[in-house]
């Protein structure tokens, strides 16, 4: 294989438990997000625009609807002769491997594919943030400062540094100390888990950290606070721009309504850097006679005959006309019926909302058993694949998802259409 | 599902005039419905009845038809073996001018093709159409030739192939733009005939130094080979005019008509661009009866129209009747009502264009109003 200077290698494993049912049958990275894209679509345009030719996927929970949407990479011009797109699951050999232990792990797994483009340094990314960047700023700065590993910071309001991973730094950017989730922050500059390596030196700490047996095998936890303990050269660099983690329900609902209420700070208009996703082959959206239209996002073969305000919508959604929805995610291929009312809910693929629904915060009559922790701030979800019966009432900070379908069968059901077809207005 | 038939588009007819619409570019190349172009009719329609080779035969301005088309990825036409193959006209060394063996490279693509037939259609007209019925009619029917015709009747303002049948519904008459009271049917642009018969028509041709290679100089050797006529009951737009271009255009904004146009089973595939998602913006007025496309940001009025992909609708604009190609820039307080604006185009602050139904208003491509 021909040599690459620079590979990038994006985290895509995880579960994403926080997102609750949104993530019971997909991996997080593939959860749609603003409009027409997933979320893996920003890493994977971010490598595209940054020059980058390899990128290896490391997939293990539910990998189906991430390895079909990713196929070749086509869509991001990641299809080349040389390098390209990579699926990597776990596999078994004749050391009998087994399941990404942590990021880690994952990545010393498949030290052999990464040594096979020679490369000279090694882009770690996750598949869950939200973000443009442009990684071959951050690779230049690692050249420059000659450093070993370099970390991409954001500086986060201090009031809040309490909640990530914090980097304490010299003067010159270089990282004096690491620390997860400090109570009493010494800095602001939070880890945004995009990492630039130098090879050869991470693949000897990979290896030591793997005979570690009190390591959990994690970039975060084990990696990097070893690499700056054993005072390799670890650097920050300071990202000043739109970076958004969307590990929960509210992050995710409000990352996407930034799209409205902040257009400029992420930018999806920007001919330069754009978004690249794997394009639905529908018709253009269709505004009906009556439909009342405001502050939305929306994209192809979407029809809206109802109401919607403060709301993105993906493509291939349906607004019948008397519903009316306001402050909500509409995910591709959902359905809203006639006289249904949603406020604050986010309505997962192809998930059918029949006639005269009401989920709003203000409902009081809602069942009590779809409350769940993990949504907050009366945002309520509904999972992928579901019908929500005729004139249910669901009130804010609900969760539905398939189980319901059993528990609550006149209220929830699941949709047959679901699987493996494309749903949309005809 | 193959089928064992190649295709040939003829992208271009010489005949037909859109105004500023198809100066800039091929007749297939003309953009239509938000984010096709008519080419990707025909195109979608031949790879989903399965056929995996197809020529298009370009005469001039055919920069836009390339670019859009390139190596037919969008259509899964990138292969190893067959595709698509883009037919330039022959231009003679000397004279610059279009060679007498205009048709040989025609000549070319179908004799290395291995299929046994041949599918010719013309790009003047959209259509989802099934490919099949009128190959199982044809192979039936023993004739030389089929072609499909629709029950459109007597169309006004010329370009009409009208054709009378014999009891087995061959062609027996071919009036061409006739503009008296003649048959209701009228024959569109798809023809399907064997390889062997195709090569030999098209070596006369050249022998007899015809150039013009088209669906209408097929029909006209009606009394030569027996010509099978099939009709096509579905939803046809013919687009022989700026008007019916028109009329074709507002036609999408019905349900019904997108929902036979773009059916799931059989997909219109078109080139792929990544725009953001379309955003009607917190100010913006009525947004009814619109047909738009991703990239556009509408702050302004919109009514019955159709937008392609990031047109920019400025605030207190008011558009109605109109179709606004592709990143077309309406300034504040402009009013359109009947126009089609091609792609590129600004019409600046305060500005009123008003067409009549009927006539809209053309302006042309990368224009500043």
């Amino acid at each position: 294989m021909a040599r690459q200077e620079m590979i990038a290698m994006i985290l895509a494993g995880g579960q994403g438990s926080r997102l609750g049912v949104l993530t019971d049958y997909i991996a997080k990275p593939a959860v749609p997000f603003g409009s027409r894209y997933r979320i893996i679509d920003f890493p994977l345009s971010n490598c595209t625009n940054s020059g980058i030719e390899t990128v290896g996927v490391l997939t293990q929970y539910q990998p189906l609807e991430l390895n079909s949407y990713i196929g070749n990479g086509h869509s991001w011009d990641l299809d080349r002769n040389n390098g390209g797109t990579f699926i990597l699951p776990p596999f078994l050999s004749q050391e009998g491997n087994e399941w990404y232990k942590g990021t880690a792990n994952a990545i010393y797994q498949n030290i052999p594919f990464i040594d096979g483009f020679r490369p000279a340094y090694v882009l770690i990314l996750s598949g869950d943030h939200i973000y443009k960047m442009d990684y071959a700023r951050m690779a230049a700065a690692h050249m420059e400062m000659k450093a070993e590993a370099t970390i991409a910071v954001i500086e986060v309001p201090w009031s809040e540094a309490s909640r990530f991973g914090i980097m304490n730094t010299d003067e010159n950017g270089r990282v004096l100390d690491f620390e997860e989730k400090p109570a009493e922050p010494k800095n602001n500059l939070a880890s945004m888990g995009v990492y630039c390596f130098s090879w050869e030196v991470l693949r000897q700490v990979l290896i030591e950290d793997e005979k570690d047996p009190n390591s959990k095998n994690d970039f975060g936890g084990d990696v990097i606070p070893k690499m700056i303990e054993g005072d390799y050269r670890v650097y920050a660099y300071n990202f000043g721009d739109y970076w958004k983690d969307v590990g929960t329900i509210v992050s995710l609902w409000e990352s996407n309504m930034d799209l409205l209420t902040k257009p400029d700070e992420i930018n999806l208009r920007d001919l330069s850097w754009p978004i690249y996703s794997k394009n639905p082959q529908r018709p253009s959206h269709y505004l009906g006679p009556h439909a009342r239209v405001s502050n939305i996002a929306v994209t192809d073969g979407a029809e809206i005959l109802g109401e919607v305000r403060n709301s993105i919508v993906g493509y291939n959604v349906t607004v019948a006309e008397g519903a009316v929805v306001k402050d909500s995610l509409l995910m591709p291929g959902s359905r809203v019926g006639e006289g249904a009312e949603l406020t604050r809910c986010i309505v997962g693929m192809n998930t059918v909302i029949e006639p005269d629904v009401r989920a709003t915060p203000q409902v009081k009559d809602g069942t009590e058993d779809f409350l769940n922790p993990l949504c907050q701030d009366h945002i309520t979800v509904f999972a992928p694949g579901l019908i929500i019966r005729r004139g249910s009432a669901i009130a804010g900070n609900s969760m539905i998802g398939p189980a319901h379908s059993r528990s609550h069968p006149h209220i929830a059901g699941l949709n047959p259409d679901h699987v493996g077809r494309e749903m949309g207005p005809c | 599902m193959l089928t064992d038939a190649m295709g040939l588009i003829l992208a271009d007819n010489r005949r037909i005039q859109l105004d500023a619409l198809n100066q800039p570019r091929a007749l297939a190349a003309v953009p239509y419905a938000g984010r096709f172009r008519i080419v990707d009719f025909t195109l979608s329609n031949m790879v989903n009845c399965g056929i995996k080779r197809i020529g298009v035969v370009a005469l001039t301005r055919y920069k836009s038809l390339m670019d859009h088309i390139g190596t037919g990825a969008w259509w899964d036409l990138d292969r190893m073996r067959q595709g698509l193959y883009l037919i330039p006209p022959y231009i003679n060394p000397v004279t610059r001018a279009p060679d007498r063996t205009d048709a040989q490279g025609i000549i070319d693509f179908i004799e290395s093709g291995d299929q046994r037939h041949v599918f010719i259609s013309s790009s003047d007209y959209v259509s989802n159409i099934r490919y099949r019925p009128l190959l199982e009619r044809h192979l039936e029917s023993g004739a030389d030739m089929s072609v499909y015709f629709a029950r459109d009747g007597h169309i006004p303002r010329a370009f009409s192939l009208a054709i009378e049948l014999d009891d087995q519904s061959r062609i027996r008459d071919l009036m061409i733009d006739y503009p008296g009271r003649g048959s209701r049917l009228n024959a569109f642009g798809l023809i399907v005939i064997s390889k062997s018969l195709l090569l030999q028509i098209l070596a006369e041709m050249m022998a007899r130094g015809i150039a013009d290679f088209s669906i209408v100089g097929l029909l006209q050797l009606y009394r030569q080979f027996s010509i099978q006529a099939v009709e096509y009951k579905g939803l046809l737009f013919r687009i022989y005019d700026t008007a019916s271009y028109f009329d074709a255009s507002m036609r999408v904004l019905e349900s019904q008509v997108r929902c036979e146009l773009f059916s799931t089973e059989r997909p219109i595939y078109t080139k792929v661009k990544n725009r953001a998602p379309c955003i009607i913006s917190p100010e913006s007025g009525k947004v009814n009866n619109v047909l738009a496309s991703d990239g556009c940001a509408i702050m302004g009025e919109v009514e019955n129209s159709v937008l392609f992909r990031g047109c920019i609708i400025g605030r207190n604009a008011r558009v109605t009747n109109s179709v606004l190609f592709q990143d077309v820039q309406i300034s504040e307080g402009v009013t359109l009502d009947h126009v089609i604006v091609d792609k590129n185009s600004v019409i600046k602050m305060g500005g009123k264009l008003l067409g009549q139904v009927g006539y809209p208003i053309v302006i042309g491509k990368n224009s500043i109003v």
